[in-house]
């Protein structure tokens, strides 16, 4: 018993640890420096109506919440100006660019990049004392936050270190075209000019929208902003779109910008009002459903409902508590808790499925999400079948802590897990590149489930149990447990808890979580050749990707072998388990990340 | 009654179960005898589990190696690398898993595998499932070896059109013939020039557009692809006109004139002269561009190739090339005998000195036009420019100034630049403020202190006045026009109207003939307003009309004759020359930043100080300097990272004659009316100790497709909005292709992103496209793209034996993980079954226990 407290003790600070340095990390993102507070101002413009307004963009149409996201992901990566939505920010940048001409906006990612920003410009300030008193203040926290203004990234000192990082262009030239990219991206004009909102009229799909600026001069009862002439060249309007319906879309535009400079916010809202409901007039065929808009727009104001992964930490905490002291509310709760996680990770999926009208299965983000979600529905479907066996809640446990883990990453990570919708490439337009990627995503789910239980044999195995292992692995095990039990306990009351080990159940759970994704993990390496052949001319190149897929599987197919050949089965299983998980996760992570895009060490 | 066993009924159901679980395990049945031969020890280790593990443990480690590479410590930290590209190897993916110890260990599995499942898995129904796992493995396996023994692959670069140009002559009796006939691949800016005297065309391909909308009624909305082709006659009486083409619609060919109405420039021949064709002498018609090679793709494997043929002095060289294939050429990292070969940069390591020496004979000495000339290879390259660097001359050298000039700015900024005050593309830095002349003497000299002035003469008011240039209108429209400086005695009313205003300058702009400086500027005369080119040669000055902004040839103007303008241009737009001369080793500095310029001597590294914090040194300086051209290897860093083989060099030697660098094609064209936008044509011609002439060129080993294809059309499929740009817009790359099939053209057939098409024993798959481009260079044309296409081609000769084996294996899989227990609870269920009626048995007749 005290073992077991240990056993849990354990695994339940290293989650609270884990936990815990989250939640402060996720703080620090949040606490981001800026200029200032959110205003009143801020808190009062209504986004919503804002954000459901339409924009074309790379192929899509997409909400102006989604559109501003991704581009002030370009500007601050992904810090939150002064806590306010990248929606706001982007108006604000837009049409109060003053503001913003020496305010700590521009993310650097990288740190080495940051501190030869740093010193260049301390050294330029110790011969300009006019650069500004605060100006040691801010070079630290920008080597902390990675936010510097643009004009401070725009002193003239900073070209030559700029020419000397460009050079490399395996290192730090991507660096620096970030900041650059950051720099034009940030300009009123070039704001302004990625506003595509209006349709072309006649609903011609192939004819790409019109920007504001082509409309905001038709002349119409609200004078013309001083800052227009500044901001695009003068047009009359687009010939075939009726003028007053021009006029009056323009007129709110005018409005918006007239109450917006004046910090109106209840003008703000009343012209975004006009314009939300004028722009659709335009073309109704084309323009997209207003549901879909205010769904895509609600779903990046709620951060696509990443933090479920905090609903799963809980229902981890009780499954485990269920695991050492077999002890059943805990159970139950752990259960129910997964219950709600998974309705939430649902939710979010077919959210984003109906907002990008794909399956969202395209970008590492997707990838991560929708294979952690298969996971779940893998163990529901399993923990079906294995409500009468020792093992049950147990594969619950593995997907909660997979989805956790998952969920965590596109929370915190989203510099690598980049949550905006973008279209597919060509090239993935197949209906093999569907059933190949689900099918691989299913395997590695399962792959770091097995690597789930097996973890925690091998913690059980450290502290409290000696060599044990299921007696039929794997679904064999589900079919003859029965038949077992029923003889060792002569047909009475089976599945006692106490009657195996947790060794043996823990192994057990490994290896059907094993078995499945080996089968699909050979299964979708074959259908990726398949897809290869037809789409680049030979079903297996030898690209890292593959190699490593196979690499997996090698590891798994030692596993079987072993588990034949040697006496502590379990032991070997649960090792070898999450040295496959350790491969699948590199194949993951430093292959994509490091090997085919060598030139992206970040 | 439910059923009780006792105890030791329980015991022997565990040992049956036990039993049972053990025929997972090998069966340990196998009958030793005390003495193995060696035959026997073998056999006995290819039957071995332990044996395989260990192999797929090597495979494991074989192939992290090869795909990911290896990460190792140096004091750098942490460094990465792919071992298969080290120079003992210098193998691609492709090589590395194709490389014996590969093949060894795949052998020695698959033996292993076959061994083991014979002799120590008992072949019933338990055990069918790994007995259809292995035997599917095998068979992938021998597909695999079927597969990529016979494997090629590589791409074709397939043009949409060519333009095919005639002169027509026509004899009294009123029957044309074709005189002259010249063709030409259509490609933004491509030229041509046919025909004689003054039936002498310059055509020249002005622009392309993929998607032009016809306007005839029977075509209306119908998307063409409409070639304008920009004619020009020798002759004196000619004017330039455009003739346009549509592909597939040659009756709809049509001339457009140039109108002179600004708002209407271009106006159709057949509304303005009443005839479709204003020139019938000159015929143009589009043709398909067939082609019948493909070349292999050195992603995959080491395909170098060379390619010779006789050179034939000026004319088209009819000779086709002959290939030679290079084998034992290396691919990854770069092999010199000698460092002065190359440049570097100096902050970088110096190249290693790793010769090598790889001869190339005609491979096929039956078509070589030189089958006893052996060339050799003894350098390679990945990754490197030619780049032309200045070396102190001797004494002997003829004068060539050359200095680099050192200017730090007000903040500590500086820049490094490189002169060549002979060479007016580049003498100058910063647009012209910074420049580097050389002077003859010290006139010249003088000259160059002096402020750019402009001298007008109007002779019939006696009016020769100058005036030093203070201002220029190019970033501000907004200078107002000055009135002439003219003496006080000139009447007023004579000099009214005559105004100018300067909008630019350009000093020693470069011509065929020399180089001399211009003034753009405005000037206003009684008789109305000019733009006139002054230039410091008064023979070259000009008006700026129409038909000089359209071609530069066109005849000489001068609006208004009643005055002359001439530029002096003193040191130009230059703040801060630096001048050598008299003397070759005498160097000045003209700072003209001040209202009056000054001058100061210079020396070496000695910085002078200018106006407003700025300063200026000479760091080098070789009045004699000669140019060396070398390839300058780029340093890894500062490599593209997509660019693949495009920058490889090798240094070819011809025996007896020397060594030249010779660059990386992608593709090997006939002549330069072949080439395609983005596809670099360039072969070297190398001159044999027999005088004979040899051109060659690097490339890659092609194959002859078994039918020539033709791109009749190229689609781009878009998302919402059509195409913007942006990649994300883009939905899918259409290629409407035919294949020639003996003579007649096949019907046409779409080629798109994962919709292949095989066509005479190959695939043909969509590869790249040709995007839309901008001008890349001065006096480049902009692209609106979709002017070719590259299609993958490939064999797949065991693609179905590998998927068969394949999914034998998941059906194992399946049997083995999900029917096998399935089997076994039968059995087992059996098993209990029996001990029950055992132990029922047994409690009814206690004797036969005891017994």
């Amino acid at each position: 018993m005290i073992a077991r407290t240990l056993t849990l003790a354990l695994l339940f600070i290293a989650l609270l640890v884990l936990a815990i340095g989250m939640t402060s990390a996720s703080a620090a993102a949040q606490d981001d420096t800026g200029p200032g507070t959110p205003s009143d101002f801020a808190s009062r413009v209504d986004l919503a109506t804002l954000g459901r307004i339409a924009v074309h963009g790379e192929g899509r149409l997409k909400s102006f919440g989604s559109h501003a996201n991704a581009m002030m992901d370009v500007v601050s990566g992904p810090r939150k100006i002064a806590g306010q939505e990248p929606a706001f920010t982007y108006l604000d940048m837009m049409l109060r660019p003053d503001a913003y001409v020496d305010a700590d906006v521009i993310y650097v990612k990288n740190r080495a990049v940051r501190e030869d920003i740093a010193v260049a410009l301390e050294a330029a300030a110790a011969r300009r004392p006019a650069m500004g008193a605060d100006l040691s203040e801010r070079l630290a926290a920008f080597g902390e936050t990675g936010l510097l203004s643009p004009r401070l990234l725009r002193d003239p000192v900073l070209q030559p270190v700029y020419r000397a990082l460009e050079a490399d262009l395996i290192k730090t030239a991507k660096q620096i075209d970030a900041i650059k990219s950051a720099l034009a991206v940030m300009d009123a004009r070039f704001l302004l000019s990625r506003l595509r909102i209006v349709p072309p009229s006649g609903g011609d799909f192939d004819r790409p929208w019109h920007r504001i600026d082509e409309v905001m001069f038709v002349p119409g009862a609200v004078a013309e902003p001083s800052s227009f002439v500044l901001l695009a060249e003068r047009t009359a309007g687009v010939p075939d779109i009726d003028q007053t319906v021009q006029a009056t879309i323009a007129d709110a535009w005018r409005q918006l910008v007239h109450s917006w400079t004046a910090g109106d916010a209840d003008g703000v809202n009343a012209a975004a009002s006009t314009l939300s409901a004028a722009l659709p007039t335009v073309a109704p065929s084309i323009y997209p459903d207003q549901n879909r808009l205010g769904w895509e727009q609600w779903y990046f104001a709620k951060d696509q409902l990443t933090r479920t992964w905090l609903i799963y930490m809980a229902s981890v905490i009780f499954l485990l508590l269920s695991l050492v002291y077999r002890w059943r509310p805990a159970l139950w709760t752990g259960i129910g808790v997964f219950t709600i996680a998974f309705a939430f990770h649902t939710f979010a999926l077919l959210l984003r499925w109906y907002i990008s009208g794909r399956w969202p299965n395209s970008n590492m983000f997707e990838a991560v999400t929708t294979s952690a979600w298969f996971g779940g529905c893998g163990a529901v479907i399993i923990e079906l079948l294995v409500r009468r066996t020792p093992m049950r809640g147990l594969f619950f446990l593995g997907s909660a802590a997979t989805s956790m883990v998952a969920l965590m990453s596109a929370h915190f990570l989203p510099v690598y897990l980049n949550p905006n919708i973008g279209n597919m490439m060509p090239v993935l337009h197949d209906v093999w590149l569907y059933i190949h990627t689900n099918v691989i995503i299913f395997s590695y789910v399962l792959i770091f489930m097995a690597a789930v239980s097996a973890a925690c044999y091998l913690v059980w195995r450290a502290t409290v149990g000696g060599p044990a292992h299921a007696r039929a692995g794997g679904a064999g095990a589900l079919l003859l447990a029965n038949v077992d039990a029923r003889a060792r306990t002569g047909g009475g009351v089976v599945n006692r808890l106490a009657a195996v080990s947790i060794g043996e159940v823990l192994d057990g759970v490994t290896m059907v979580l094993m078995e499945l994704s080996f089968v699909m993990l050979w299964a979708g390496i074959v259908m990726g050749a398949i897809w290869a052949d037809h789409s680049w001319g030979r079903p297996w190149g030898w690209d890292p990707k593959e190699v490593f897929a196979l690499n997996t599987f090698v590891i798994f197919l030692m596993l079987v072998h072993v588990r034949l050949k040697v006496v502590d089965k379990g032991l070997w299983t649960a090792i070898l388990a999450v040295i496959g998980a350790g491969v699948m996760l590199f194949n993951w992570i430093v292959i994509n990340f490091v090997i085919t895009g060598l030139h992206s060490y970040a | 009654m439910p059923l009780q066993p006792s105890a030791r009924d329980h015991d022997s159901a565990l040992a049956l179960y036990l039993l049972l679980m053990s025929d997972t395990s090998p069966t340990p049945a196998l009958v030793r005898t005390p003495a193995r031969g060696p035959a026997r020890l073998l056999l006995d280790l290819f039957s071995s589990v332990p044996f395989g593990i260990s192999l797929m443990a090597l495979l494991f480690v074989y192939m992290s190696l090869g795909s990911a590479g290896v990460l190792y410590w140096t004091s750098d930290g942490w460094t990465h690398a792919q071992m298969r590209q080290w120079r003992p190897f210098e193998l691609t993916e492709f090589e590395w898993f194709h490389w014996w110890p590969f093949d060894l260990l795949l052998l020695l599995l698959a033996t292993n595998l076959a061994i083991t499942t014979v002799r120590r898995i008992p072949f019933k129904p338990v055990n069918f499932g790994v007995w259809t796992i292995h035997s599917g493995i095998l068979i992938l396996l021998a597909g695999s070896w079927i597969y990529f023994g016979t494997k090629v692959e590589g791409d074709a670069l397939v043009a949409r059109r060519r333009l095919v140009a005639e002169v027509l002559t026509t004899a009294p009796n009123g029957t044309t013939t074709v005189a002259h006939r010249s063709e030409v691949v259509v490609s933004p800016g491509q030229k041509l020039s046919i025909g004689d005297g003054d039936r002498r065309y310059q055509l020249e391909v002005q622009s392309i557009d993929p998607e032009w909308s016809m306007q005839s009624d029977e075509f209306k909305g119908t998307l063409a692809y409409a070639v304008n082709v920009l004619v020009r006659r020798d002759a004196p009486d000619s004017t330039s006109f455009m003739r346009q083409l549509l592909a597939g619609h040659p009756e709809h060919t049509e001339d457009v004139i140039f109108s002179g109405d600004a708002a209407q420039p271009m106006k159709r021949a057949k509304k303005e002269l009443g005839t479709a064709i204003i020139d019938p002498a000159l015929r143009l018609s589009l043709t398909y561009e067939p082609q019948q090679w493909f070349y292999l793709r050195t992603e995959l494997s080491k395909c170098w190739a060379l390619y010779v043929r006789d050179a034939k002095k000026n004319g088209l060289n009819e000779n086709p090339w002959v290939e030679r294939t290079i084998t034992g050429l290396p691919l990854y990292n770069d092999y010199i005998g000698d460092r002065s070969l190359v440049f570097q940069d100096p902050s970088e390591q110096p190249l290693p000195l790793d010769p090598i020496d790889v001869t190339v004979n005609a491979t096929d000495p039956a078509n070589d036009p030189f089958p006893d000339l052996a060339f050799r290879v003894t350098g390679f390259l990945r990754y490197a420019t030619m780049r032309s660097r200045f070396v102190p001359g001797s004494a002997q050298s003829p004068l060539n100034p050359v200095a680099r000039m050192l200017v730090t700015g007000p903040d500590g900024q500086r820049g490094s630049y490189q002169l060549v005050a002979l060479d007016p593309r580049s003498n100058k830095a910063d647009e012209g403020v910074l420049q580097f002349r050389y002077v003859a003497n010290e006139a010249a000299f003088a000259a160059l202190t002096r402020k750019p002035t402009l001298r007008f003469v109007i002779p019939s008011l006696g009016i020769d006045v100058r005036e030093p240039i203070s201002s220029v209108a190019l970033s501000n429209r907004d200078v107002p026009f000055k009135p002439l400086p003219v003496p006080a005695a000139t009447p007023d009313a004579a000099t009214k109207g005559y105004a100018y205003r300067v909008i630019t300058m350009q000093d020693d702009l470069a011509f065929a003939s020399g180089a001399s400086s211009v003034a753009v500027v405005e000037i206003t005369t009684p008789t109305g307003a000019y733009r006139r080119w002054v230039f410091a040669d008064p023979a070259l000055t000009r008006d700026v009309t129409e038909e000089l902004l359209k071609d530069p040839r066109a005849p000489k103007v001068i609006g208004d004759p009643s005055i002359d303008v001439i530029y002096e241009p003193g040191h130009g737009l230059a703040l801060v020359c630096l001048v050598a001369g008299p003397q070759p080793e005498q160097l000045r500095l003209i700072s003209a930043i001040a209202d009056e310029p000054t001058v100061s001597d210079v020396s070496l590294n000695k910085p002078i100080t200018l106006l407003g914090g700025l300063s200026a040194a000479v760091t080098e300086y070789e009045p004699r300097a000669v140019a060396e051209l070398k390839p300058f290897v780029v340093p890894r860093q500062q490599r593209e990272r997509d660019a693949g083989t495009q920058f490889a060099h090798i240094l070819l030697e011809v025996p007896g004659v020397g060594a030249q660098w010779v660059k990386f094609h992608s593709y090997v064209f006939d002549e330069p009316s072949d080439v395609l936008r983005r596809f670099p044509f360039d072969p070297s011609t190398v001159r044999l100790a027999d005088g004979r002439e040899v051109e060659v060129l690097f490339s890659r080993q092609r194959l002859s497709l078994p039918s020539p294809v033709a791109l009749d059309s190229f689609e781009l499929t878009t998302h919402i909005g059509g195409y913007t740009g942006e990649t994300g817009s883009i939905r899918d790359y259409t290629s409407l292709v035919r294949f020639d099939a003996d003579g007649t053209w096949s019907e046409q057939t779409p080629v798109s992103m994962n919709k292949p098409v095989e066509y005479g024993g190959l695939s043909y798959f969509q590869s790249q496209w040709d995007p839309p481009d901008q001008a890349r260079f001065e006096g480049d044309r902009a692209s609106l793209g979709l002017n070719y296409t590259v299609l993958g081609v490939a064999n797949r000769h065991g693609v179905w034996v590998m998927l068969f084996g394949c999914c034998v294996a998941v059906a194992g899989m399946i049997y083995a993980f999900y029917l096998k227990p399935v089997i076994k609870r039968r059995q087992r269920e059996a098993v209990y079954a029996s001990v029950a009626a055992a132990a029922t048995a047994r409690a009814s007749s206690p004797a036969k226990v005891l017994s």
